[in-house]
This record gives C-alpha cells, sequence and structure tokens, in this order.
C-alpha cells in the first residue's frame, strides 16, 4: 500500500483507531495483521518470502542465543545471513550476476544463453533483509536478547510505517517499543500527524511534480538540450530527497502517532559541507547499518592507509549494489566512495588552499563554495542513479553544458505552467528548512493563537491537496 | 565478521567517513514532530476524548473546506463562456441547438469552422470535436449533445485511422468532471475507468487527482467572474501552428510504419453511432478528413481499415466521404503534422465540406436521395 493512496487515507485512521481501542495484549497482534494487509496490498503471495526470511532469523536468534560455543556461534551466524541473503539474492540480484556473467562469457567468446526467469522484485525486499540481518548480528554480539515471542518478532520485521522504505531500525532501538503500552496523548498524535503532512508536501507537491520533468528528461536524454538536462538533474537531486526523506517523514509520523519512536534518517543533507558529511546525514540508518556491520569489520579506519581506502571503497560499492541490480548503481557507490577517499587525501591540501586566500573555516564564502561544490558532486553522482544505463549516463554528463536553450525549457509532460509551482515548493521546502535551523518552526506556531494556529494548519492541508500530484507514483526508495 | 570485543574497540572512534571533520550542528532537518512535542507553549490534553474531539473537529473543518473548493471549481468552470468549457457548457445547457453538428476526435476539432459552413450553407453548426478522444467518447459525448439539445438535420462524424481503436485511458478527463452529473457521459466514462465514481462523489479528486494541469485554478477564476481568451469558435479550435516536427519524429520512431487495430468493441461503436442517428432521424455523414499524404503510406493496414469504413457505410446506406486524396494533402503549409490541419488548412477544408454539404443538403431536399459517393476535389474545389 502506497502512502499515497486513497487506501491509506482510510487504513492508516482505522489501524490507529483499533489500536488505541485494544488492550496492551492484542495491541502487537494488531499491528501484526494490518502490516500484513499493508505489505499484501503490493502482491500479496510475496508475504510468505517475507515470512521465510521472519523464520530463519526468528530462530536464529533463539539458537545463537542458546549456543554456548563461539565457533558453532559463528557457523550458525553466517549459516543465518547466508540464508536471508540467498532470499535477496535469488529475488533480487539472480538476473544481474547471472546476465553480466553471459555478458562476460560473450566477450570471452563463449556465447551461452540467458536464463529466462522474470522475478518481480518483492518491494522493500532490501530494507526488511537489512533490519533482519542487524537482528541476528546484534543478538550474536549479545547486545539484543533473542526475541522468544513470535509475534513481537514478526512484527518488528514487518512494522507497517517502515515496512517497505525503512528506516532500516536496531532491535535495541525498536523491539522494545512493541512491549511498552501507548496510551493515546493528544499531543503526540498531533505532533505526528504534523509530521505526516510535511512529508506529504515533501512527496506529493516537490517530489512527484519534479518527477514529471525528470522522467521525461531521463527516459531519452538525447531528445533534451544542455539546459534541461541540466535542470532534470538538479530537479531529480530535491526529488530524491523529498521522495525518500518525505516517505521517512510520514513513516516516523505514522508511528509517532502510534507511540512508537524510529530513528532520525535524513538531516538536511544538501547543507553538507563536504561529501563525508553528506553521508552522515543522508539515508542515516543504511549509512550506519553498512558501517557497522561492514566497514568496521572490515577494519574501518583503524589499519593502513591503503586498507582504509580499500574498506571504504568496498563499502560503497556494496551499498551501491544495495541499491539496485545494475552497474549505474554500483558505479554510483563506486563514485561516492572515490569522492570520500579524494576528500579524505586532499582535505590537508585544500585547508592550505583556503587559509592562503584568506577564508578560514567559518567565513561565509568558504562554507558557500564547500555547500555548492558538495552539491555540485551529489548531482554528477546522482546522474548515474537515475540514468537508465551507463550509456544514457555518459550522454548526460557529456551534454550538460552544451546546446542550452532557455525557450525549449518545457517537456511533455512538464508544461511552462508547472515550473511556477515546483520553483514556488523548492523555496517553501527550502525556506522551512532554513528558518528551521535558526528557530523551531512547529515550536513557534504552537505558541500562535488557536485559531491562527488552526488556519494555518488547515491552509497547509489544503495546499498539499491543492498542488499535490496523485499520480500514485512509487517512492524511489521501494524499489530497492 | 568481528566478534563484540573488535566491535567494541571499533565503535566508539570509527566512522564510515573519512574525514576527520568537527561535527556540525544538527538542528537542522525538519523535526517538527519532536520540536512541537517539547513545545512548552502548548498544553498536553490530559483526556483523551477531548483531544479525539479537537481532531475530528480540525478534520471536520477540512472536509468542510474540501467540499466548498470543490463546488466553487465546478460552479466556476460551469459558468465559464469562452474556450473548452464555455464550448461544453452551451452543449450540456441546452443552448446550442444546431441544425448541423460535426462530432469526432482533435482532428474534427481543428478541421471543421462551423462559422464557414453556416455562412456557406446558411444552417447553424456546431463543432463537437473534443481533443485525444476515441470513438467511444466522440459517441458518448453526441449522445450528451443530443440529450440536452434539439436534434440536428445533420452529423457529420469525422472519421481517423484509429476510429476502430476504444479508448484506454480517457484523455484530460478534467473537461468532463463538471457534467458528470449526465447519465450517457458518466456510463461511457465509467465503460473505460471503472474509478470515475471518485471524480463524481470525492470531492476535489476529479480536479486535483485527475488533473495535471491546474484546471481547478481556471474553476476558481471563472467562480470570481474572470473569463478567458476565446479560442472555441462555435467548438472549433484551430491551430495556429505551422508545421512542426512532430511528423519527423513518428517517422523516426516507426521506421516500420504505424499499426491501427481494428477491435470488435470499435466497430460496435461505430454501429451504435449508426443507429442512434437512425432513430433520432438524424442524417449521419462520415467524413474522413484530410491527413497529410506521406502518412498514408505509413499506415500499414490503411486498404483494411477503409475497407470497413466503406462496408459500414454501404451497409447502413450512410454517405461516406473520403479526403485521402484532397488536393491539398502534401502541402506542408496547411498542417501542424500528419493528421492536423493548421488555420489555413481548416479555412480551405471547411469551405471545401460546406460546399459539399451544401450541395448534398440541396440534393437531399429537392430528391430526398443521397449523392453518390465520389472523389472531394469534384464536389469540393470544382464548384469554388
Amino acid at each position: 500500500m502506497l502512502f499515497n493512496s486513497l487506501e491509506f487515507a482510510i487504513f492508516f485512521p482505522v489501524v490507529t483507531a483499533i489500536f488505541f481501542l485494544l488492550s496492551q495484549r492484542w495491541r502487537v497482534h494488531w499491528l501484526l495483521a494490518a502490516s500484513c494487509i499493508f505489505y499484501m496490498a503490493f502482491i500479496p503471495a510475496y508475504i510468505l518470502i517475507l515470512l521465510v526470511t521472519i523464520l530463519i532469523d526468528y530462530f536464529a536468534g533463539i539458537y545463537l542465543e542458546r549456543v554456548e560455543d563461539s565457533k558453532q556461534k559463528k557457523a550458525l551466524l553466517w549459516v543465518s545471513i547466508l540464508s536471508t541473503c540467498t532470499v535477496l539474492f535469488i529475488f533480487k540480484y539472480f538476473g544481474f550476476f547471472t546476465g553480466s556473467f553471459v555478458g562476460l562469457a560473450d566477450l570471452l567468446g563463449w556465447h551461452l544463453s540467458r536464463p529466462m526467469i522474470a522475478i518481480i522484485l518483492p518491494i522493500g525486499l532490501s530494507f526488511h533483509t537489512f533490519q533482519s540481518l542487524s537482528y541476528v548480528v546484534e543478538v550474536y554480539r549479545g547486545n539484543q536478547k533473542a526475541e522468544r515471542n513470535f509475534i513481537v518478532y514478526a512484527t518488528y520485521v514487518m512494522f507497517f510505517p517502515q515496512l517497505v522504505a525503512g528506516p532500516i531500525e536496531r532491535p535495541q532501538n525498536l523491539l522494545h517499543q512493541f512491549r511498552e503500552w501507548h496510551p493515546f496523548d493528544s499531543v503526540r498524535v498531533t505532533s505526528g500527524l504534523k509530521r505526516m503532512a510535511w512529508g506529504f508536501f515533501k512527496k506529493l507537491v516537490v517530489a512527484d511534480r519534479l518527477a514529471l520533468y525528470v522522467n521525461d528528461v531521463y527516459a531519452s536524454p538525447r531528445n533534451f538540450n544542455g539546459l534541461q538536462l541540466t535542470l532534470a538533474t538538479v530537479f531529480f537531486a530535491y526529488q530524491i530527497y523529498c521522495d525518500f526523506s518525505g516517505y521517512t517523514d510520514i513513516a516516523l509520523g505514522a508511528a509517532e502517532v502510534l507511540g512508537f519512536h524510529l530513528m532520525e534518517n535524513f538531516r538536511t543533507p544538501y547543507y553538507s559541507l563536504s561529501m563525508s558529511e553528506f553521508w552522515k546525514r543522508w539515508h542515516i540508518s543504511l549509512s550506519t547499518w553498512f558501517r557497522d556491520y561492514v566497514y568496521i569489520p572490515l577494519g574501518g579506519n583503524r589499519v593502513s592507509k591503503n586498507r582504509h581506502i580499500l574498506n571504504l571503497m568496498i563499502t560503497f560499492t556494496v551499498s551501491g549494489l544495495w541499491h539496485g541490480a545494475n552497474w549505474t548503481y554500483v558505479l554510483w557507490g563506486f563514485l561516492n566512495g572515490l569522492y570520500l577517499v579524494a576528500g579524505w587525501l586532499t582535505k590537508d591540501w585544500r585547508d592550505r588552499f583556503y587559509n592562503a586566500v584568506g577564508l578560514n573555516e567559518n567565513t561565509l564564502l568558504r562554507k558557500t563554495i564547500m555547500l555548492l561544490t558538495t552539491f555540485v558532486l551529489t548531482c554528477v553522482a546522482w546522474i548515474l542513479f537515475r540514468a537508465r544505463s551507463a550509456a544514457d549516463a555518459l550522454y548526460v554528463f557529456t551534454h550538460l553544458a552544451t546546446g542550452w536553450n532557455v525557450h525549449q525549457i518545457a517537456t511533455q509532460q512538464f508544461f511552462l505552467r508547472q515550473f511556477p509551482v515546483a520553483i514556488a515548493a523548492l523555496l517553501v521546502l527550502e525556506i522551512g528548512q532554513l528558518c528551521n535551523t535558526v528557530i523551531s518552526i512547529p515550536s513557534l506556531v504552537g505558541k500562535m493563537p488557536v485559531m491562527a494556529r488552526w488556519a494555518l494548519y488547515a491552509s497547509f492541508v489544503m495546499t498539499v491537496v491543492m498542488f499535490g500530484v496523485y499520480k500514485q507514483m512509487q517512492f524511489i526508495y521501494f524499489q530497492f | 565478521m568481528q566478534n563484540k570485543d573488535n566491535f567494541d574497540r571499533f565503535s566508539s572512534q570509527n566512522t564510515l567517513t573519512a574525514s576527520a571533520e568537527p561535527p556540525r550542528p544538527e538542528s537542522e532537518d525538519a523535526k517538527p514532530a519532536a520540536a512541537e512535542a517539547a513545545d512548552p507553549g502548548q498544553k498536553p490534553i490530559s483526556e483523551p476524548w477531548k483531544g479525539v474531539r479537537r481532531l475530528a473537529c480540525f478534520f471536520g473543518i477540512v472536509v468542510v473546506l474540501i467540499f466548498v473548493m470543490n463546488a466553487m471549481i465546478t460552479s466556476g468552470l460551469r459558468r465559464l463562456r469562452t474556450s473548452a468549457f464555455g464550448a461544453s457548457n452551451q452543449i450540456m445547457e441546452g443552448k446550442v441547438n444546431a441544425q448541423i453538428v460535426i462530432s469526432g476526435s482533435s482532428r474534427a476539432l481543428a478541421h471543421y469552422d462551423p462559422r464557414r459552413i453556416e455562412a456557406i450553407t446558411g444552417r447553424t453548426a456546431f463543432n463537437l470535436g473534443r481533443n485525444g478522444a476515441q470513438t467511444d467518447m466522440q459517441v458518448a459525448f453526441l449522445k450528451a449533445y443530443l440529450a440536452h439539445n434539439r436534434k440536428p438535420e445533420i452529423v457529420v462524424h469525422n472519421l481517423d485511422a484509429f476510429t476502430f481503436v476504444t479508448t484506454r485511458e480517457v484523455f484530460d478527463p478534467v473537461e468532463y468532471t463538471p457534467y458528470l452529473y449526465d447519465r450517457d457521459l458518466y456510463s461511457a466514462l465509467g465503460n473505460i475507468n471503472p474509478n470515475i465514481w471518485k471524480s463524481r462523489y470525492l470531492p476535489l479528486y476529479g480536479y486535483v487527482v485527475e488533473d495535471m494541469n491546474f484546471t481547478w485554478v481556471l474553476g476558481l477564476k471563472g467562480f470570481w467572474g474572470w473569463t478567458p481568451p476565446e479560442d472555441y469558435f462555435l467548438g472549433f479550435n484551430p491551430r495556429s501552428k505551422k508545421w512542426t516536427d512532430d511528423f519527423e519524429r513518428m517517422k523516426a520512431n516507426n521506421p516500420n510504419g504505424v499499426h491501427f487495430d481494428i477491435e470488435p468493441a470499435g466497430i460496435r461503436v461505430v454501429e451504435d453511432l449508426i443507429q442512434v442517428c437512425r432513430q433520432k432521424g438524424i442524417q449521419l455523414i462520415l467524413v474522413y478528413s484530410p491527413e497529410y499524404i506521406e502518412m498514408q503510406s505509413l499506415t500499414s493496414n490503411r486498404a483494411q481499415v477503409f475497407g470497413l469504413f466503406h462496408e459500414l457505410a454501404d451497409r447502413s446506406d450512410v454517405p461516406l466521404w473520403d479526403y485521402s486524396d484532397w488536393k491539398y494533402a502534401g502541402d506542408q503549409d496547411l498542417f501542424q503534422n500528419s493528421q492536423h490541419l493548421n488555420a489555413a488548412g481548416a479555412a480551405i477544408f471547411s469551405d471545401d465540406v460546406a460546399n459539399r454539404l451544401k450541395v448534398y443538403l440541396a440534393a437531399r431536399s429537392n430528391s430526398a436521395r443521397d449523392l453518390p459517393v465520389s472523389s472531394p476535389a469534384t464536389l469540393g474545389h470544382a464548384q469554388d
């Protein structure tokens, strides 16, 4: 079920109302049932795949706790990880790896036929697989007690607000919340609803409108001039941010309404002054997952310089592959790894340069240059992420600066009249975020008289209703 | 995988990022929820039902606003007297009552100028052509016209190469949203899109969900008395553009030509059109208006489509005027693209067809029998 659907508009109030009417004993059962309905709205049969993952890791957790011998424990952990990852591999990567293998064989003169298996990727598979994996690893490390109640464990993996696109929760943060009593607190509920409204604004008003332009241009980049390619790339940077952080806001808001606290996933990533900072602010739950379960076990930065570089490159390349079974995603991850390595290697040199030209760390100009540089580098990487093929990405790279024509800016779906709305939406977003860095806007609004506050809230809801795009576009990260 | 000790050793200082930059204040991201929750200005409401009542009250206000907005937009669009909605309003209010009615797709809309037809035939005329409408939608709209207006003497139905292809998705559905109370229109749209009930019964759905062009702004402006500039003349919407590169792009995208399906449901729609006109005693004339000559060879099953046109016309004794060999069919100056004449082309064609209608009407009134099917050139320009 999509958050931006009529079905969810009915589903969520009903689930919430019944949740608060039930006794503690039945609430978790109700949440599990609701989560099953939510997931089965996509492809009902795929819930069986989720069930397999849940069963593997549920029993793995219990046995990991029982086994005393460290070798046996480690073996059990690997069995669990490999079993869970096999499900992910079959559904997400089988076609990619066999296709790549056949392609490589072709280059070597061996003509193999490609296996004809077309599998639709279960929605959000990578997210709940990673959440499940983090559970077994934490149980193995002794940071989390194995969950004996199957209903609670299944709800931890399937909790509907974060089921299909995260945040990828850690058991220490979420599991215990299913055992706690969450009373109806209207302040918390309204706070959650406000967060959901902000998420809907990001998704419906900003992301989905910009998507009209981006989809047109990236569907056939060769039909568009350099200005259109550049605009589409910048729009995509905002689209993917508003799409994913909008989803996160809705997820966190929905969970908050129900009384659950999920981890933050974004902290205005485009205000980062370096790529390193960007990755501390973008998709935080995934970045920290890779940090804790890939980068650190590889040795992190407590190793030789070359090994550190290798660790970074491996982590980011795998992160790219996590995003999608396509070479463009792998390249995107690799490029981000390169950014970090280059940033690290050149940091002293850049600091010396800035200081030499009189731009010390706190000057606005230096910060502006760093912010813009980071944004441009991010946009360049997004080209790889969005392009349908490496050839398309290369075309966009090489034609960004060519044939700019201000009279030819619209696309088939995105008429000129859409521009003022898109630009206004971006301005509202940026002004809102900027102001929030100085003063908490919700806090400010909260101090207004009731009539003024309600008028403001109602106007905001009506703005989302009237200026939203309701083509039921999936959230981009659902595909991962 | 490292064990717990290893993890503890690393996790204190390790970060995924490589640089050792100082942490920056992290208060920026939009986090209204948490901030609001901690807001001292807002008193927590201890009684749950009080909170529920307040929420219900707020959402009640929003629902009322949505209904009011929907009513204003619908009313505004129905008040318009110019442009596409102006033409539709005249039709739905029964204010057209023309003697000659032209129905069809965007080709009909852009090719037949009722002002010229009126001037030449001496009869009132109106154009019902709809952008992006397939025959099923065209017939539904004609039925809506007939339900609200006096029956015309003649219906000129414009044919297309895609006449027998039924609608997959309603083009610009918002054009119909203010008129979903019309039974024929609603049922025809329902056959194509079973979700049309949402546009009829859910406020704003038809204006904000089904429409991307902010037509609701036009409705609100109309509600306050604003009128858009007129670009529909008795339902005719001329195209001012000169020859575009649409055709060249279409050719490049379809190197093997194009094929238009002949769907049984599409045939039934044309038969229904013939039946409706016969039952109401309206003379139907099927017309294939000009298309750019080069397009004809690109339509791979053109002979089959035209064979069926002739078969249906002969079987029902309906005149079929085929302008495939129109004398200007190769003149790019008169076309916008392969399917649409521009304003200059439409003027010439409208005169041609009006002259032919004049002869036809004269002959009909004199002898009450049809003219034989013949080349448009002989009846059109031969009389100029």
